[in-house]
């Protein structure tokens, strides 16, 4: 057994190395490429997402509302003001969160289902919006034309040398797998670091047991805010990506079967782990790409796929119902004061 | 004798049930107040008053941690808490999937400071503080003496180790006021024993205690003054002995307390 644990440590190094390299082997694929990126757009959206049911035990049905928000955000500024993808990212995160907190500062008192109720209105009106306010959004024709990313460092290479010209400009899949790699990892490293801090102990309490939470010192209220605001700034992040990459959107986009779909892979990697909201995005994905060639193949539509999500969660709650990694603030347990103390307390006991 | 807690003419309606009616007395800093009542008497729902989680229907709490007054009836819990009052809970709430630890350190929340950006950024004023809240808690941990469980799962201690680790998270939110509600229920002679010795070690640290509890034995030996509630009303007041001898503390518990008190 200590085998298999000392082999996993270099192994997940390995895994990592050819994952970073896959896009330069000559195996490398088109489609298979789209896939992945698609996978680390909803990686990103089930860590977001994760922080309110598995971090804060509040069922938001809405998600997708603020993914939404952050892809028409960027799609807009955009086509309209032709703004640099790095100034749209912090502007669409701003965006997300602040809608979080006018969402969240009247509906956030009420207890339970009504929450979730409200996000899920929430949801639908933000699709309403952007289907009926044409002077805005175009309706249902959606936004095409959406320019991809660039990296434009010709201000800096003119002043080096007049000839020079630093721009790269995002097509095809490769470096839209490297720039959502690279998001997948920040956002990791973010919520890893906030798990294992007074914030993400917070929520934690809240989650285990709200009113002893507060008789703890937690102020219920301020920190609901705080994890719907951070939870839909990342919604909105992923929301920016989706539309600099895909390069279109329409409403139609972000009904709520893709609330659903996020809050699916939550529950199926373990409502609050992080590593299990991966591997949620990662299976439910991969799953649903088998499904859309295997269900035509059958003589179903497309969206029955969505019956097989609903088959998983029934079959989860009934075998597994805590997801694939039931643990909770994994991050806690190997951070270096704990693991000090770990030591401090083990020569304690023999000493 | 100095109040550190007056409650004074506090009512509690629900619906049509007077879970306290016109309940008035005073809680004399640096000692241990006992509040006994048979089932049902409006106990803990004293305590839910006093801790921020029902707000009085009527009279006024005042908490008197330092040199100032408070009229502190219908403030939040959080409030409460940073205030200075601490308590537990007769059914034991811990935050249970979480490590004897951390169920410590989110005791420290009302006292340390660090936010989102701390927590990302990891500043040094943000891992200062979480060196410091792990030696609170450790601290406080070995006062209750649970110290070498700190990294076990809070769900995996034993029911009266479950009751020290409550009252180890009350105390590391740097209580003033301290309300234990039946700490000994479920606990063997043993575990009873040490509780004793934990109680008066609390009050050492400058921490006034209020002890709801069932074992009549218990509440006698330990404490000062006592406060007993019968049907939401506060029939008698006094010293141990005085009580014991009430009439109509002992018909309240007729038939049930009143053989072994
Ligand atoms: N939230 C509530 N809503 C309605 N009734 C309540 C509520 N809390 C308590 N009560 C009622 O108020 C009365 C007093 O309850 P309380 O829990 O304060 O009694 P207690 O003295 O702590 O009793 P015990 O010794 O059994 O713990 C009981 O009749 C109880 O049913
Ligand atoms: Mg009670």
């Amino acid at each position: 057994m200590r085998g298999v644990t000392a082999l996993l440590g270099p192994l997940k190094y390995l895994l990592l190395a050819a994952a970073l390299a896959y896009p330069l082997t000559p195996v490398s694929d088109v489609y298979v490429l789209h896939v992945l990126v698609l996978i680390m757009v909803y990686m990103v959206l089930a860590m977001g997402l994760n922080i309110m049911p598995g971090f804060c035990g509040l069922l938001d049905l809405g998600y997708v509302g603020f993914y939404g928000i952050g892809a028409y955000t960027a799609g807009l500024l955009t086509l309209n003001y032709d703004l640099s993808f790095w100034v749209i990212v912090p502007l669409a995160v701003v965006n997300g969160a602040l809608w979080g907190v006018i969402l969240g500062a009247p509906t956030l008192r009420l207890v339970g289902d009504y929450f979730a109720i409200v996000t899920f209105g929430f949801s639908e009106l933000v699709v309403l919006f952007l289907t009926n306010e044409i002077w805005l959004t175009r309706g249902p024709l959606g936004l095409p034309g959406i320019a991809p990313v660039s990296l434009d460092l010709s201000w800096l290479s003119t002043l080096l040398h007049p000839e020079w010209n630093w721009r790269y400009d995002f097509y095809g899949e490769t470096p839209y797998y490297y720039l959502g790699f690279l998001m997948v990892t920040v956002i990791y490293v973010v919520m890893r670091r906030v798990e294992d801090s007074r914030l993400g102990r917070a929520w934690l309490a809240i989650r285990e047991d709200p009113m002893a939470a507060a008789s703890s010192g937690v102020n219920l209220f301020e920190y609901k805010i705080i994890a719907f605001a951070v939870s839909s700034g990342i919604g909105a992040l992923a929301g920016a990506f989706f539309a600099r990459w895909t390069m279109f959107l329409s409403p139609d986009m972000f009904k709520f079967w893709e609330s659903f779909l996020v809050l699916c892979m939550v529950v199926l990697g373990g409502l609050g782990n992080i590593r299990g909201a991966l591997i949620g995005a990662a299976v439910l994905i991969s799953l649903g790409e088998v499904l859309r060639v295997v269900l035509p193949g059958l003589g179903l539509p497309a969206e029955t796929r969505f019956l097989a999500y609903g088959l998983i969660m029934v079959l989860i709650m009934r075998f597994r119902p805590g997801g694939f990694f039931t643990a909770v603030a994994e991050s806690t347990l190997t951070s270096p004061l704990i693991m000090d103390l770990r030591r401090t307390l083990a020569a304690r006991k023999t000493g | 004798m100095e109040a550190i807690l007056r409650v004074d003419g506090v009512s509690k309606k629900f619906g049509g049930l007077m879970a306290l009616s016109d309940v008035t007395f005073d809680v004399a800093r640096g000692r241990i107040l006992g509040l006994i009542g048979p089932n049902g008497a409006g106990k803990t729902t004293m305590f839910n008053c006093v801790a921020g989680l029902y707000r009085p229907t009527e009279g006024t709490i005042v908490f008197r941690p330092g040199a100032r007054d408070q009229q502190v009836q219908g403030e939040k819990p959080e409030k409460m808490t940073a205030l200075g009052v601490a308590r537990t809970f007769q059914n034991i709430r811990l935050f249970s999937s979480l490590t004897v630890l951390d169920n410590v350190r989110i005791g420290r929340h009302c006292r340390t400071f660090s936010n989102f950006f701390g927590a990302v950024l990891r500043t040094r004023a943000q891992r200062a503080e979480e060196k410091r809240i792990i030696d609170d808690a450790m601290q406080w941990l070995d006062f209750v003496g649970l110290g070498g469980n700190a990294l076990q799962s809070a769900a995996s201690l034993s029911y009266g180790d479950q009751r020290r680790l409550e009252i180890a998270r009350a105390l590391a939110t740097d209580p003033k006021l301290l309300l234990l509600d039946e700490p000994a229920a479920g606990m063997n002679p043993k575990e009873t024993e040490s509780l004793v010795d934990l109680v008066y070690a609390i009050l050492e640290k400058d921490v006034t205690v209020v002890l709801i509890e069932h074992d009549m034995k218990l509440v006698m030996r330990i404490c000062e003054h006592l406060v007993v509630l019968d049907h939401g009303v506060k029939i008698a007041e006094g010293a141990p002995a005085a009580i014991r001898e009430n009439p109509e503390v002992i018909e309240a518990y007729l038939g049930k307390g009143a053989a072994h008190a």
